[in-house]
């Protein structure tokens, strides 16, 4: 059970205002871009435009050098449930018969489709449904779409799920799916960007988005603009080293930026157009944190625990959770979702030619490693960042996020790092336990402080 | 011995193989010296496996209630990979000789990604099949991952294995999956009253036992079942469907049958949808093993695959209207996600067939039978009414 | 032949009794409380009616039973299921009705129905007791309300507040956290009776908003329960004058249906008795809306009210 009110984080009669975290305002931009290129996409019909809906990897690059404009499912997903406006999507996913155990992005986007539907068959009466006609308005605003592509990377259920979208549609769509191997490791030689199943699965998935182009050229009679490519992935991997060099900032104590800042970015860099605007944002991003710690600024008031975020986030309570740790003093300094994710490799994006680093990219999604692959990732980020416990999101409906969490803590623990597992959802806020949170959270801190003493 | 006092016998011996597949595993070893493969759902080749002289052996879901294994995997996970990370947890998958497996399916990969933390020193093979049956590269895919399995069964067999023992072993499951065909024929025609828990121990058996030496109990089987008089019923008719990788509980099928009710045909994995699909002939055995990957998802489709040119709704549709089935039980496991995808597609289909239906789901924890049981009475009593016009719902 | 038929349904925490006669109607209706399955309540349920009606157990000719205790009444010619009782006793109270909202104590059930009374399609809650009476029950327990001020205090509340948990369990623990952090007892109450709203209009969804909506069980009797369920669909429910007993007279009329068939050439020559039949859609003898009924069981012996609760406590 959560509680959403203005004045529910402290109780009456608490002694001080809790702290709160110092969120970085450069991310603000982000939020407009975003928001106007939603808007910009909801009136992609009138404009005459060829829509694609997809899911999974960000090939974005791809479908804009094919002259279409693209949806992302689980984007809009995740921006209805950070909106607080996702239930009209997923009661109208309910009473198409979807369970409340199924994955709450393909629930909230499949209930998009339903209402998209309804309201192009102009039988959506928003004005009449009282209680919710704003936001039932939002969630059915997507544009119909054209032809579908998924990309889903690790998830058996990302790829599943469109082709329920594909039969929502009455199979009448073009639609072309991606297919990628699990970087599981068979061999020996198997490990993080090395192996021979490294190899074959890039040179498996590169040859899949060619096939991809093709089918974008066949069905849509455009002439894939390569050279449109090459600059957009030229701006992307410019964004994408402007973000991880400042990510890099945050090894400083007290950190300049937390976990939540950076979640603040995904959007832009998992959609927005490759061109100079990204790149300024990523730039404005950096520049911010290289201000705060010149000037001493922390992203907390009082860093005293700093922390890592593993598992998908939970878009329904990112503030709330930004200002629950902060009230802890504990920074969540990294995670896997930030920074082990979009385009976090940009060495591999050759610039004039850019599949094979793309279908990397692809492959190199959070989501589609083995436990022995995460491990090698997180924990030696926990490394670089000085992290002294790793908070898991247990995320109900989200098997892809949470494979292979529970051996990462047995193999974090050998480590010595303290970690703990709290209940939740990417969009289903039904899950989210906040007393389980705030039980667990205390008792990790306070065992970190015990560990201290005893080090000290 | 009287001929359904023998019927009753083989059925039993074989439900009891199925109910402990290591003690079979273990005695088979200690006979013939070989190696004992542990093999996952859904579309693995067995046939490969028997070619290289090992055991291949379904792991199936075990009754225990979960215990270790829940620091290795999240309780939101379905019970049949709660129960395999459990039982890797609890020494009880040290009978195999490696562990392999060729499906797609996120919680099947955590729950293996786990066995293989918990046993290092088990061989753990995955040859991921893409699960996408539409685009060309699928199938060259499929046949290297074949390839790749071959040489991974060679390394741990210690043998080569040759085409011509690939296509005896073909043979060998071709002709299993036949005699098990043929009692599900005589069961959608009314000419046996075998109940659900029998008809499962006999597929059950066959994901675990020596196939020549299940053949062999099959034939001697089927010639007893062709010689008892026919057993038309009288009961309410049903079709059941779900259950993509593991065995649903037997005391389910007993519940559903004590409502007056006959199971006609299923679409299960421990039934009909195991057996549907022989391997093809073709000269090249792996190319014949590919070929039957994607023979049998447009045989009976299944919602863990991606295909658009097939539905597991239409099929539904068809077999009812084969069998005369009067309704529909949906087993769904908890948490299964391809199955929580396509219900509404079932749902959307019965209502424009006028089909009644019921959607039970089932966990690893047990069933609250009793409470099922009216769901269960309640759906006869729909289907007993007369017809009469029903809207689409 | 006898004059009338008897419909019991022999719930978790009620159980309920109702008489018709011949011609369908009402001659006496009784609902009694008790603790869990009981022999004790289901015997006053029936030997209150019997003793409203004036009858005697002799003068019943068809008994129907439904309920999660019904299989346990040997007094019962047959028992049905509690979703056909529901459906049909509902329309009968309210023809005008599609869907059927019942929450009881033990579980929550959607129905959609045709106008013979008959199940389309019918949803549950899961094996928990999110949303349904027993949740309810076990809030006000750790509200340290009665159940019965429940209703009337949520109607209070002036804030909204959103409990998304529908674990019995969690709720109770955050229950009494809100609590401690001063909220109101009546904002907490409406916050719950919203939840379970949303829960409610979950399973409606599925069966699909077929018409009219009817509201039985007793949680109908909660007023904030109805006006949260209304809000939640944005439709008003109509609710029966006793809502509680659907499933009891459902099951009476099933017994008529059969009763009447039974003796239909002995019934022909009643002119009255036909009109009314003709009337009451839902019961015109041979109408192709009645659950075909299996052949019937000898007949069971019928003692009389009094000698109920023994025979019937034999058989708990």
């Amino acid at each position: 059970m959560s509680v959403t009110t203005e004045s529910a984080n402290h109780g009456p009669g608490a002694p001080r205002p809790a702290p709160r975290a110092n969120r970085l305002v450069s991310t603000r931009a982000g939020g407009e871009m975003v928001r106007n290129y939603w808007d910009n996409l909801f009136t992609a019909r009138e404009r005459g435009a060829t829509v694609v809906w997809y899911n999974g990897a960000a090939i974005n690059p791809i479908l804009q050098a094919a002259g279409v404009e693209w949806c992302h499912g689980e984007a809009f997903g995740a921006r209805l449930a950070a909106m607080h406006l996702e239930e009209p999507a997923q009661q109208e996913g309910e009473a198409y018969g979807y369970i409340n155990e199924l994955c709450s992005y393909a629930r909230t986007t499949l209930g998009c489709a339903l209402l998209t539907r309804k309201e192009a068959s102009r039988r959506v009466e928003v004005d009449q449904a009282p209680g919710v006609p704003d936001k039932e308005v939002l969630a059915a605003r997507l544009p119909p779409p054209d032809l579908f592509v998924n990309a889903y990377a690790g998830c058996s259920t990302g790829q599943q799920w469109d082709e329920i979208s594909y039969r929502l549609f009455d199979k009448q769509l073009p639609f072309f799916k991606v297919s990628y191997p699990l970087l599981w490791g068979n061999k020996p030689d198997a490990g993080y960007l090395r192996g021979e199943e490294w190899d074959n699965a890039s040179k498996y998935v590169a040859g899949q988005l060619y096939n991809l182009i093709e089918f974008l050229e066949h069905q849509t009679g455009n002439k894939f603009d390569w050279e449109g490519l090459r600059e957009s992935m030229h701006y992307i991997k410019r964004a994408a080293q402007l973000r991880l060099d400042a990510l890099e900032l945050c090894k400083a104590r007290p950190t300049p930026a937390v976990f939540w800042d950076w979640v603040a970015s995904i959007a832009p860099i998992n959609f927005l157009p490759g061109n100079q605007a990204l790149v300024d944002y990523f730039q404005g991003v950096k520049t911010e944190i290289e201000q705060r710690l010149e000037q001493g600024v922390s992203a907390l008031p009082n860093e005293r625990y700093r922390l890592a975020f593993d598992g998908i986030m939970n878009w329904n309570k990112v503030g709330w959770l930004a200002n629950k740790f902060a009230e802890h003093d504990a920074a969540v300094v990294c995670g896997r979702y930030t920074h082990n994710s979009f385009w976090h490799e940009p060495q591999l994006i050759d610039e004039d030619d850019p599949i094979l680093g793309m279908a990397q990219h692809y492959l190199l999604c959070p989501f589609n490693h083995s436990a022995q692959n995460l491990a090698e990732q997180v924990l030696g980020d926990c490394e670089t960042y000085g992290i002294e416990g790793i908070v898991f999101h247990a995320t109900r409906t989200c098997r892809s996020a949470t494979n292979g969490q529970l051996v990462l803590a047995k193999m974090a623990q050998q480590r010595g790092l303290q970690t703990m597992f709290f209940e939740g959802d990417v969009a289903d806020e039904s899950f989210y336990k906040d007393e389980i949170l705030q039980s667990r959270l205390e008792a990790m801190l306070e065992t970190i402080d015990v560990q201290r003493t005893r080090l000290s | 011995m009287e001929q359904a006092a023998e019927i009753e016998e083989i059925i039993g011996s074989l439900a009891r193989i199925a109910e402990c597949p290591s003690d079979y595993a273990a005695d088979w070893e200690s006979r013939t010296g070989g190696k004992v493969v542990g093999i996952l759902p859904m579309n693995f080749p067995a046939e490969i496996v028997h070619a290289a002289g090992a055991l291949p052996v379904i792991v199936q879901e075990d009754d225990a209630a979960i215990s270790y294994g829940r620091s290795l995997l999240h309780e939101f996970y379905c019970g049949y990979t709660r129960s395999l990370v459990d039982q890797a947890a609890t020494g009880k998958l040290a009978c195999y000789d490696g562990i392999f497996l060729v499906d797609h399916c996120v919680a099947l990969l955590g729950a293996v990604d786990a066995i293989r933390f918990e046993l290092p020193d088990t061989p753990v093979f995955l040859a991921q099949f893409t699960a996408s049956m539409d685009e060309t590269t699928t199938r060259p895919q499929i046949a290297g991952r074949i390839g790749e399995l071959r040489q991974r069964l060679e390394e741990l067999c210690g043998e080569p294995i040759t085409d011509d023992a690939i296509h005896r072993s073909i043979a060998a499951y071709n002709r299993n999956r036949g005699l098990l065909r043929r009692v599900y024929e005589m069961r959608r025609a009314g000419r046996i009253a075998l109940s659900g828990r029998q008809m499962q121990a006999l597929v059950k058996s066959a994901m675990v036992m020596d196939v020549e030496e299940h053949s062999a109990r099959m034939a001697r089987l089927l010639s007893l079942l062709e010689a008892q008089p026919p057993a038309p019923s009288a009961k309410v008719k049903l079709h059941l469907s779900g259950h993509f990788c593991h065995a649903p509980r037997p005391e389910l099928f007993d519940m559903i049958e004590s409502c007056d009710v006959t199971v006609v045909d299923d679409d299960i994995y421990t039934g009909y949808r195991f057996i549907s699909t022989d391997v093809p002939d073709h000269a090249d055995p792996v190319e014949a093993l590919t070929g039957w990957y994607f023979a049998r998802n447009n045989n009976v489709p299944c919602s863990t695959r991606a295909q658009k040119t097939v539905d597991w709704e239409s099929y539904l549709g068809q077999a009812l209207e084969n069998t005369g089935a009067q309704g529909v039980i949906v087993l769904v496991p908890k948490f299964c996600e391809p199955h929580m995808l396509y219900y509404p597609e079932l749902r959307k289909e019965f209502h424009r067939r006028g089909i009644p239906h019921l959607l039970i789901e089932t966990e690893h924890e047990g069933l609250a039978l009793e409470m099922l049981k009216t769901r269960v009475e309640a759906l006869v009593e729909v289907i007993r009414r007369p017809a009469v016009i029903r809207e689409p719902a | 032949m006898k004059s009338c038929v008897m419909g019991i349904d022999f719930g978790s925490t009620t159980a309920k009794a109702v008489i018709l006669d011949l011609g369908g109607r009402m001659l006496a209706s009784q609902v009694a409380h008790m603790g869990a399955v009981s022999g004790e309540g289901v015997a006053a349920a029936i030997a209150g009616a019997l003793d409203a009606a004036g009858l005697a157990q002799a003068d019943i000719g068809r008994t129907v039973a439904t309920g999660y205790g019904r299989r346990m009444l040997d007094i019962a010619d047959r028992n049905y299921t509690e979703i056909t009782c529901h459906a049909r006793g509902a329309v009968a109270m309210v023809p005008q009705a599609r869907v059927v909202i019942d929450i009881g104590g033990q579980d929550s059930k959607v129905i959609a129905v045709d106008a013979q009374g008959l199940v389309m399609q019918f949803t549950m809650n899961d094996r928990c007791a999110a949303g349904t009476g027993k949740f309810f029950e076990v809030l006000a327990r750790a509200m340290e309300i009665e159940l019965e001020d429940m209703g009337a205090l949520a109607l209070q509340a002036q804030q909204s507040l959103k409990i998304s948990s529908m674990c019995a369990t969690f709720a109770e623990t955050e229950v009494i956290s809100l609590l401690a952090e001063g909220r109101s007892k009546a904002d907490i109450l409406g916050g719950v009776h919203a939840a379970v709203a949303t829960r409610t209009v979950g399973l409606v969804g599925r069966v699909g908003r077929k018409g009219p909506i009817v509201m039985t069980g007793g949680v109908a009797r909660n007023p904030a329960a109805v006006h949260y369920i209304e809000k939640a669909l944005g439709e008003a429910l109509i609710l029966p004058e006793a809502p509680q007993i659907a499933g009891a007279l459902g099951a009476a009329l099933i017994g008529l249906d059969d009763y009447r068939r039974e003796h239909r050439e002995e019934l022909e020559g009643d002119d009255a008795l036909e009109a009314q039949m003709a009337l009451d859609k839902a019961c015109v003898p041979g109408c192709r809306g009645v659950p075909e009924l299996a052949p019937p069981p000898a007949t069971a012996p019928r003692g009389n009210a009094a000698a109920l609760w023994k025979r019937i406590q034999s058989h708990l």
